[in-house]
């Protein structure tokens, strides 16, 4: 683990929060991302972020 | 929690709360964004009231 | 690692607990509504009839913002002043008087409200046994008398709860002549002041109109009186709710996060501002009451911008003692402390991110509060949506954060299922962030609040996605919430349960790093403050209240209360009699 349990929840619950408004934020500057779209997004970028952190680190080899 | 792991002890001479002031920067600027967005949706993007004859 | 309160106050925790067990019963049943109607509005799952929705919504705002957060309230409070002081009450007969009381006042206030649901209520003191007059009870909805006497009973109980505070506090000052309020204490007396000044607006309006008119004693009354009477009470008791909160936030989450309270000096400050600034704001809520003069809601507007100071200055306090933690933690670099922080800790990352959504909800705050937005926003789901991200959350949130610190120390037992708890708090936060988005923005294209059929029969523009994705969002939300509320229960059952453990929690407060003695002492001259406060309601509100009963009478321009017995034939008489008007 890059970093902890909790950091990871926390990140993914900001994510999350982030696409919801996001969508919104676009289509303020004319961007309609579709519903489907901002879906598959998110799952792509939390699975990116998922894999990331439980990828063990250069400098820690083992668990923390 | 029963520890907080506290490796320094910081007086209230040493501390000079920058990280703070960066937030709260950032926070002022999201705040003036959400105004400008608000002038967009609220006034530009409603029309008058409807002009009706009775 | 000193004792627990439980193991210092034995009688003081089992209060505290009692006072815990009401709130959060209700918050169980109030969360339960909330799902009822987020499914109903949006049509996604309809379980009761539309008629009853207002029973239901009633029941959600009675049992949320008044029994699971005062009933809270009490119990923090009791247990900031015995902490604080290191002091039992005076007398506890008073304090059980007080406990009761609002018990008692609470079972009679629900009972007549969930007899709603009932198809035939029986008849109790001259009218159905029915309140569905919504959290806001002011006229020309009625309710059942039994639903006002239960609201009575749970304000006194309230007032005296603060007696019974204040003279905790004066038994202390004897034995400790010339010293400083301590901070927590502080607190809870300078709320138990907004609180008396606000809630005899409330007092009044029930007391000498709606009581009186629901039993028949007196025939009509004037709404725009009561209204006013209402609000002048129904601003500050938001207060009532967040300063519990503010106490949780300046008291316990910078030792959460390793440091210490940045400023005891501001944190005073902040709760004077409230005294002084929480009461002559009232008018805000009215903005769109005709009866009342622009210019008097033009000085109410000032007042409440005025009101933005203590936020942010608790803004900037609270994350400074936050920040000091993070830095003996061993954080470094202008957003790097960040990391430092203990996320891990369900009772941090819960109040740190109501905080949060509580900054950015402050940003609707400040469009309702502006006469000129409030007009198009006023009668929209932006406006529930504002109360949900404030007391739903930043309330709410911090409330069961505070219970996962507080609950081992009141009962001795370890909290269960850490990391549970933490995705509760992290369900919360997604949850509220799906439900607001999708009410602000419905409530930007016009979606009423307050009904069970927001459509009716039009089409609303909305500018992204549409409104079935919109009605989505709000009960995806609104099932999340659900589940974390569920969630937060069971938490909390299982550890009240958990006897055969030792609690892992340190209930030590590390002094301020900016102390009391920092702080000129007239901050806790508690009576000028007082009268400061007296003088800025009379300027806010003598002359607004004399030109609504000069205008309209003390008993009103005759008007009947408006059918909320959803009786299919007075519906019709009453639509036939409106449907008359409009032709004539």
């Amino acid at each position: 683990m890059r970093i902890s349990f909790a950091k990871l929840l926390l990140l993914i619950a900001f994510f999350i929060v982030i696409l919801v408004e996001a969508r919104t934020v676009f289509a303020f500057f004319g961007i309609d991302v579709s519903l489907i779209g901002i879906a598959v997004t998110g799952v792509l970028v939390i699975s990116a972020l998922v894999l990331w952190a439980i990828r063990p680190g250069n400098d820690e080899p083992t668990e923390p | 929690m029963a520890k907080s792991q506290v490796t320094r002890k910081i007086t209230h001479d040493e501390f000079d709360p920058v990280g703070t002031l960066a937030l709260i920067v950032l926070y002022f600027i999201v705040l003036m964004l959400m105004w400008v967005f608000t002038y967009f949706v609220e006034f530009v993007g409603n029309d008058p009231t409807p002009f009706v004859v009775a | 690692m000193t004792q627990l309160f439980v193991e210092r106050f034995p009688d003081q925790a089992r209060l505290v607990r009692l006072a815990f067990f009401n709130s959060f019963a209700a918050f169980g049943i109030g969360a339960l509504f909330g799902l009822i109607q987020a499914l109903h509005r949006t049509d996604v799952l309809r379980i009761v009839e539309s008629p009853t929705y207002y029973t239901v919504l009633t029941a959600h705002g009675v049992f949320l913002v008044i029994t699971f957060t005062i009933f809270f309230l009490v119990g923090l409070y009791q247990w900031a002043v015995t902490t604080s002081l290191e002091r039992r009450p005076v007398d506890m007969r008073i304090t059980k008087a007080w406990y009761w009381l609002m018990s008692i006042g609470t079972v009679i206030a629900g009972i007549t409200i969930l007899a709603g649901f009932l198809d035939d209520p029986p008849e109790v003191l001259g009218s159905q046994l029915s309140a569905d007059v919504l959290f806001t009870f002011y006229a020309p909805l009625q309710g059942n008398p039994l639903f006002y006497v239960g609201l009575v009973l749970f304000v006194v109980g309230t007032w005296l709860a603060g007696v019974d505070w204040f003279r905790t506090w004066w038994a202390w000052k004897g034995d400790n002549p010339g010293a400083r309020i301590p901070l927590p204490t502080f607190m809870v007396l300078t709320t138990m002041i907004m609180w008396y000044i606000s809630s005899i607006g409330v007092a009044v309006a029930i007391l000498a109109f709606i009581l009186p008119w629901s039993l028949g004693l007196i025939d009509s009354l004037n709404p725009t009186l009561t209204r006013t009477l209402f609000w002048y009470f129904g601003h500050p008791v938001v207060y009532f709710w967040l300063l519990p909160a503010y106490l949780l936030w300046y008291i316990v989450l910078p030792k959460l996060s390793g440091g210490r309270l940045f400023s005891d000096p501001l944190a005073r400050v902040v709760f004077i501002l409230f005294i002084l600034l929480s009461t002559p704001v009232g008018i805000h809520h009215q903005y769109l009451d005709p009866g009342i003069a622009e210019g008097f809601k033009y000085i109410v507007m000032t007042n409440t911008m005025f009101l933005l100071l203590p936020s942010l200055l608790t803004a900037f306090t609270v994350v400074a003692s936050m920040e000091h933690g993070a830095r003996q933690r061993g954080g470094e670099g202008y957003f790097g402390w960040l990391d430092a922080l203990p996320w891990r800790n369900p009772a941090f990352t819960g109040m740190a991110l109501a905080g949060l959504v509580f900054a950015f909800g402050g940003f609707t705050g400040i469009v309702n509060a502006g006469m000129n937005i409030n007009y198009l926003v006023h009668n929209s789901a932006w406006v529930p949506g504002h109360i949900h991200t404030q007391v739903g959350t930043a309330v709410a949130l911090t409330f069961m954060a505070g219970s996962y610190w507080l609950i081992p120390q009141l009962t001795g037992n370890r909290l269960v299922w850490r990391q549970a708890a933490l995705v509760q708090v992290l369900l919360w936060f997604i949850g509220i962030v799906f439900m607001t988005n999708s009410m602000y923005r419905a409530g930007l294209v016009g979606v009423p609040r307050r009904t069970a059929e927001p459509q009716y029969a039009f089409e609303y523009d909305v500018g992204v996605g549409s409104m079935t994705e919109l009605d989505f969002q709000l009960a995806l939300g609104g099932f999340l919430l659900f589940i974390s509320a569920m969630l937060f229960l069971a938490i909390i059952f299982m550890t009240w349960r958990n006897s055969e453990s030792e609690p892992i929690v340190d209930g030590t407060i590390p002094p301020a790093l900016s102390g009391p003695e920092d702080s000129p002492r007239v901050l806790d001259n508690l009576r000028l403050w007082i009268a400061i406060a007296l003088v800025l309601v009379a300027i806010a509100y003598v002359i607004p209240l004399a030109s609504i009963v000069t205008r309209g009478g003390l008993f009103g321009p005759d008007i009947g209360p408006f059918p909320v017995f959803t009786d299919p034939m007075i519906l019709l008489e009453y639509g036939s009699k409106l449907i008359g008007m409009v032709v004539i």
